[in-house]
């Protein structure tokens, strides 16, 4: 279930997800096997994960980062998204 | 650091903190005493290690998040009284120790500086000024999914769509973790609470609540500066199952603008319809 909105902004309006650092992640997918809300996704070939649904990732959630064993995993900061979340609010950017 | 442990490091073999973590299990043993937990031993024979676990709190030993120690701890029913992670450490004082799977000079000298400040340092205990007043009863709301109940508090307590809880006393808050996180988590087996003094933004991190499932961060619905750390909870991390709302809280902050703060909060009957949505896909 994606939500669509968060804190009553809609969600694509902001840009909290993890990003992978290629040259650390081993692919060992425990952060895929802990996220239950299928941000990740698996493929063939040599890159064997991506952020597939971004906007699925629970803003300020950084559960997964905390699997990583290689420490690949980066969010935007939380303030600035604070921030910017307020904004979008103060500018009525709801549902 | 005068308490004897049971020292359980997770030994991985695969990253260069694996190793580390070992060493770092045999410097605190040689220096506090104790007994070493063999991870692979314990993994096959719990039954081995049945008396040392009955005698000395465990000392958990990860060499990186994937907190093997901790996790093979929780598979088998163990409380964690203490625990490190090598990775968090290095990362702590901007250290690394990449490359080699075999402990070289400066991944040793880390770890005797790491022992050494473990063994320094006093087991965490309460240190409260707490002055307000939480004592008040609680009633509850309560949603069914399938076979669980999850409970709300009716009034008095904020939420974010992050699952924590803030209940404001005076210019004092409490915050904890809700019914249906701990659920989702499951058993609690440690937690790790903000330093005392520290200032934290709203939605910062104000601790971390683990179970075998996950690390959750505790993502604090105020900014304040951190007063009281609940010790009970140090003690005793099945508190947070067992009473979420009240016994289980995390940590006491003073409060920086709560008015501010309140606005991007839910309160318990908006909280109840958002946790309606969210508890759609809940399987436990």
């Amino acid at each position: 279930m994606a939500e669509t909105t968060f804190m009553g902004v809609r969600r694509e309006l902001i840009p909290w997800a993890p990003v992978i650092d290629y040259t650390k992640c081993n692919f060992c997918l425990e952060c895929d096997k802990f996220c239950p809300h299928g941000v990740f996704k698996r493929q063939e070939g040599d890159i064997k994960l991506v952020v597939a649904t971004p906007t699925n990732c629970v803003v300020f959630c950084r559960a997964c980062a905390k699997t990583c064993g290689p420490d690949a995993l980066s969010f935007p900061d939380k303030a600035e998204t604070t921030r910017l979340i307020k904004e979008l609010r103060a500018k009525g950017a709801g549902a | 650091m005068s308490e004897k442990y049971a020292y359980l490091p997770c030994n991985g073999l695969d990253k260069p903190e694996g190793p580390l973590s070992r060493e770092a299990a045999l410097l605190m043993l040689e220096a506090a005493g104790g007994e070493l937990v063999c991870p692979v031993l314990l993994a096959r024979s719990q039954a081995r290690y049945a008396k040392v676990l009955g005698e000395l709190p465990l000392f958990a030993v990860d060499g990186c998040a994937t907190r093997c120690a901790s996790r093979l701890a929780a598979d088998h029913g163990l409380a964690v009284a203490r625990k490190v992670q090598i990775a968090e450490a290095l990362k702590a004082v901007g250290a690394s120790v990449e490359g080699s799977l075999v402990p070289g000079p400066q991944g040793l000298a880390f770890v005797r500086n790491l022992v050494a400040g473990l063994l320094a340092a006093p087991t965490p205990a309460a240190q409260s000024e707490t002055t307000a007043d939480f004592a008040a009863p609680v009633t509850y709301l309560t949603l069914t999914h399938d076979k669980f109940i999850f409970r709300v508090p009716a009034d008095g307590y904020y939420f974010n769509e992050n699952d924590c809880w803030v209940r404001v006393s005076g210019n004092r808050a409490r915050v904890g973790i809700s019914d249906f996180m701990q659920q989702y988590l499951s058993d609690v087996i440690f937690c790790t609470p903000p330093d005392l003094g520290a200032t934290i933004e709203q939605f910062g991190e104000v601790g971390t609540v683990e179970s075998s499932k996950a690390s959750f961060e505790v993502v604090s619905p105020v900014a304040g500066r951190v007063v009281a750390v609940n010790q009970g909870v140090a003690d005793a991390p099945e508190l947070v199952n067992e009473d979420p709302y009240e016994r289980g809280w995390i940590a006491e902050l003073e409060l920086a603008d709560f008015a501010a703060d309140r606005e991007l909060l839910l309160d318990g009957p908006q909280y109840l319809e958002h946790l309606k949505q969210k508890t759609a896909e809940f399987r436990g």
